[in-house]
C-alpha cells in the first residue's frame, strides 16, 4: 500500500523523467576532417576564395556567399583572443588564430598565467584522442610569444564520417490538479476518474481543464468503470527507444464504460500468439490490478486488461 | 489586435501542466474580447518541445487551445514570430480571426542544458556553450568592441529590475531588487547573475482580427502596421561582434513597411534580450541610439519609453517573451494598462542562442 496520496495538497510534486536519445550523426566533410585532423595535431579551416576568408573551424559551405569552400587550410596553433567569459564551468573563448579571418570558440585554461582580450595563445592538445572537438583540449597563455604563424593548404586529409551522440535532457513535470487527483485515485482506491463536460455530457479520461470539443472548463470529476470495450488493438513485434514493455505485447484502446475517450493500454493474460482468434473488436475487456503493494500512482498501476469471460466461460 | 492576455511571469507554476496554462491564458484572452473560440479561425501555438520533454507537443495542447478542428499550427519559435504567420493568414483573408499563444515552463527542465541543444553538436556542444556563457561572451565583446563600460550594463538592469518591480504581472521576490543588480553574483564575466534574462513560467495569448471585425469589435483597435525579421549566423564568431545586425535588419524591414523613419518615431518599445548588454545592443540596432550609447535610452526624460514592463532580463517566459512584449506594447496602446496616451510602439522578439533571430513588430492606434 502506499502511504497516502502520491501527490500533495500541501507540496507541489512532480514526475521525475530522463529524455534519453542516442543519435548517429554525420559529420559532412568539413566537420569530419576537422575531427579527424585534430587527432593528428592538425587544426584545420576553410578558405572561401570568392569572400577571401579563412574559417576555422571549416564550413562545408562559406556563411557569407554559400559557395563550397575551396579547399582546406592547415591554422597555426597560436593566435589572439578575442572575446572571454568566465563561468563556473570554465573559461571560454573566441580565438582568432593566425592566418584566420574569423574566430574559434574554444576552452581557456589559465594555469599558464592570466590571459585578457589582445593576450597571444597557444594550443594544447589532449593526452588521449576522442574524435572529438576537446582532442584540442584548450588553449593557453603562449609564453614563447613566437611571430604570428600563416595559414597553408592542409594536403590530403582524412574523415570521422560519423560521430555517436547521447542527449540526456532531464524534466521535473508538474502532475497539475487532473492528472494528480487521477493518480493519487488509482494508486490509493483503484479508481479511474474523469472530467464531465457540462455541454456535451461526454467523460474524458484522463480529466482535463477543457473539453476538447467544446473548450469549456469541465468543472467535475466522475468515477469511471475499469471495465471497458475494445476499440482498437495491434500485436507489437518492433523494439524502439523508450518502451516500457518487452515485445510481443499488445497495443490496445479502450473505452471505459463511462467514458467517451480511448485509454491506451494493453491487452494480455494470454498466449500473445493467438490475440488474433482471442481479441476482437467490441469485446469486453477489464482491468487487472497490481497487487496494492507495487501501486505507484500511475496508468501501469493497472497491469493490463484481459477480455471478459462470457457467461458460459465462467 | 483586438485583445491579449497573459499569465503572471513566475519561478514555477508548479501546481499547473504547460496544458492548463495555455487552457487559462486563451480562456482570459477571449473573455470580454466580443469573441468566442467558435470565431477563431486559425490558432498558431509557440513553444518548445525540447523545454516541454515531449516531441510536437501540441498536439496533447489542442483541447485547452480551443483548436479543436481548426486550422492550427506550431511555431517552433518566440510567440512573435507566431505573431507574424497569424497577422500574414488575417491580413491575406484566408482568416477573420487568429490566435497566437505561446508558453514555457523552463522550470520543469534545465535551462542551460536546452541551450545546449541549440548549439552545433561538432564545434560548440562539447565546450560547453550555454546562454549563460554565450551572454558573457557577448557582453566582453560589446565593451571590448564599444565606449560603453561595465557601469552602462548594471544601469541597464538597474532600470530593468526597477520596472519590473512595478508590473503586476511579474511575481516580485521580496529579495531581489534594484540594489540588488551590482552585488549579484559574477556570472559570466562582465555580467552578474542579475544582468542574465532570468527565465520565467508563463503563457501568453493575443487576437489578431481584420480590419471589419476589429472596427466592429473596438473603437479604439491596435493596428500592426509594420513587420520584419531576420537570423544571423548560427556560430557567434561569424556575427559582427558588439552588434546585433539581424536586429536592425528586421527593425529596418518593420519601420520601413510602417513609414517609419526610425525607432525614435514610436512613443514606446518593448524589446527582448538575453542580458543587459544585448538590451543595449537592441536598442542600438532599433536605432535608438549610436553604437555603445544604449544606456542613454533609459536616462529620465528620455524620448522614447524603453521596456516600460522591465522587459525580459527580470522576466524571461523562453518562446514566449516577445508575445509578451507585443502584448505589453499593445495593451499600453489601447490603455489597458499604463499612463499617457502613446499612439505608436515597437515590439522586438529574439530566437536562438545568443539572440540569433529577431522579429519586430510596429503597431498604431
Ligand atoms: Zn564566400
Ligand atoms: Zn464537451
Amino acid at each position: 500500500m502506499t502511504d497516502g496520496l502520491v501527490t500533495s495538497i500541501d507540496e507541489a510534486q512532480v514526475l521525475t523523467t530522463t529524455l534519453s536519445m542516442p543519435y548517429t550523426l554525420t559529420t559532412g566533410p568539413a566537420a569530419g576532417s576537422f575531427l579527424f585532423e585534430l587527432g593528428n595535431h592538425r587544426i584545420l579551416g576553410s578558405r572561401c576564395e570568392v569572400c577571401s576568408r579563412t574559417v576555422v573551424p571549416p564550413s562545408d559551405y562559406c556563411s557569407r556567399c554559400g559557395e563550397a569552400p575551396d579547399e582546406f587550410v592547415q591554422l597555426p596553433e597560436t593566435g589572439t583572443v578575442t572575446a572571454l567569459t568566465r563561468t563556473d564551468r570554465g573559461v571560454l573563448a573566441l580565438i582568432r588564430l593566425d592566418g584566420a579571418d574569423a574566430d574559434l570558440l574554444h576552452r581557456l585554461d589559465l594555469a599558464k598565467g592570466a590571459v585578457t582580450v589582445g593576450t597571444r595563445v597557444r594550443a594544447v592538445w589532449a593526452a588521449t584522442a576522442t574524435q572529438s572537438v576537446l582532442d584540442l583540449d584548450c588553449f593557453v597563455l603562449d609564453e614563447d610569444d613566437q611571430p604570428p604563424g600563416t595559414a597553408h593548404p592542409a594536403g590530403e586529409v582524412g574523415l570521422i564520417a560519423q560521430v555517436p551522440h547521447q542527449l540526456e535532457l532531464e524534466y521535473q513535470h508538474s502532475y497539475g490538479p487532473h492528472y494528480g487527483r487521477l493518480f493519487d485515485e488509482l494508486a490509493s482506491s483503484r479508481r479511474i476518474l474523469g472530467s464531465l463536460c457540462p455541454t456535451c455530457r461526454n467523460v474524458l479520461v484522463p480529466p482535463r481543464e477543457f473539453c476538447d470539443a467544446c473548450f469549456v472548463r469541465t468543472g467535475q470529476h466522475v468515477d469511471v468503470s475499469d471495465h471497458g470495450v475494445l476499440q482498437a488493438f495491434s500485436v507489437i513485434h518492433l523494439e524502439f527507444v523508450g518502451q516500457t514493455r518487452t515485445p510481443p505485447y499488445i497495443y490496445a484502446e479502450i473505452v471505459l464504460d463511462g467514458s467517451a475517450t480511448r485509454l491506451i493500454h494493453t491487452v494480455a493474460g494470454f498466449d500473445v500468439a493467438t490475440a488474433a482468434e482471442r481479441l476482437s473488436i467490441g469485446m469486453p475487456v477489464r482491468a487487472v490490478w497490481k497487487d496494492p503493494a507495487d501501486c505507484r500512482g500511475t496508468l501501469n498501476d493497472i497491469d493490463y486488461f484481459e477480455p471478459v469471460p462470457s457467461p458460459d466461460q465462467q | 489586435m483586438v485583445a491579449s492576455a497573459q499569465t503572471v511571469l513566475r519561478d514555477a507554476w508548479s501546481r499547473l501542466q504547460q496544458v492548463d496554462l495555455i487552457g487559462g491564458v486563451v480562456s482570459d484572452v477571449l473573455r470580454g474580447s466580443g469573441l468566442n473560440i467558435a470565431d477563431v479561425d486559425v490558432v498558431i501555438d509557440c513553444g518548445s518541445d525540447v523545454l516541454d520533454g515531449r516531441s510536437i507537443s501540441n498536439c496533447g495542447f489542442l483541447g485547452a487551445m480551443g483548436a479543436h478542428h481548426k486550422e492550427e499550427s506550431r511555431v517552433e519559435e518566440d510567440g512573435l514570430f507566431g505573431a507574424v504567420y497569424a497577422t500574414t493568414k488575417v491580413a491575406c483573408g484566408s482568416a477573420s480571426v487568429a490566435l497566437v499563444l505561446a508558453y514555457s515552463k523552463p522550470s520543469e527542465s534545465d535551462v542551460s542544458a536546452y541551450y545546449s541543444t541549440l548549439t552545433e553538436p561538432f564545434y560548440q556542444r562539447a565546450l560547453g556553450l550555454d546562454q549563460v556563457s554565450t551572454a558573457g561572451l557577448m557582453a566582453n565583446q560589446y565593451l571590448t568592441r564599444t565606449d560603453a563600460d561595465e557601469e552602462a550594463l548594471l544601469r541597464i538592469a538597474e532600470r530593468a529590475w526597477s520596472r519590473a518591480a512595478g508590473n503586476p504581472w511579474i511575481e516580485q521576490s521580496p529579495d531581489l531588487g534594484p540594489e540588488d543588480v551590482a552585488r549579484s553574483a559574477l556570472v559570466a564575466d562582465p555580467l552578474r547573475s542579475l544582468q542574465i534574462a532570468r527565465p520565467r513560467d508563463g503563457a501568453v495569448a493575443v487576437l489578431l482580427a481584420s480590419e471589419p471585425v476589429a472596427r466592429r469589435l473596438s473603437d479604439r483597435p491596435v493596428w500592426v502596421t509594420g513587420m520584419g525579421s531576420a537570423m544571423d549566423s548560427h556560430l557567434l564568431s561569424e556575427r559582427l561582434p558588439g552588434q546585433l545586425e539581424a536586429c536592425q535588419v528586421a527593425a529596418h524591414m518593420a519601420m520601413s513597411r510602417a513609414g517609419l523613419k526610425d525607432a525614435s518615431d514610436v512613443d514606446l518599445v518593448e524589446v527582448t534580450a538575453s542580458s543587459s548588454a544585448t538590451e543595449a545592443m537592441v536598442v542600438e540596432a532599433l536605432g535608438l541610439a549610436a553604437v555603445g550609447h544604449g544606456v542613454d535610452c533609459y536616462a529620465d526624460g528620455a524620448q522614447v519609453d524603453v521596456n516600460p514592463s522591465g522587459g525580459a532580463v527580470p522576466a524571461d517566459p523562453i518562446m514566449a517573451t516577445g508575445l509578451v512584449r507585443l502584448h505589453e506594447a499593445s495593451a499600453r496602446l489601447a490603455g489597458r494598462i499604463g499612463e499617457g496616451q502613446p499612439t505608436r510602439a515597437l515590439a522586438h522578439g529574439a530566437g536562438g542562442l545568443g539572440m540569433q533571430n529577431h522579429c519586430v513588430f510596429t503597431l498604431e492606434v
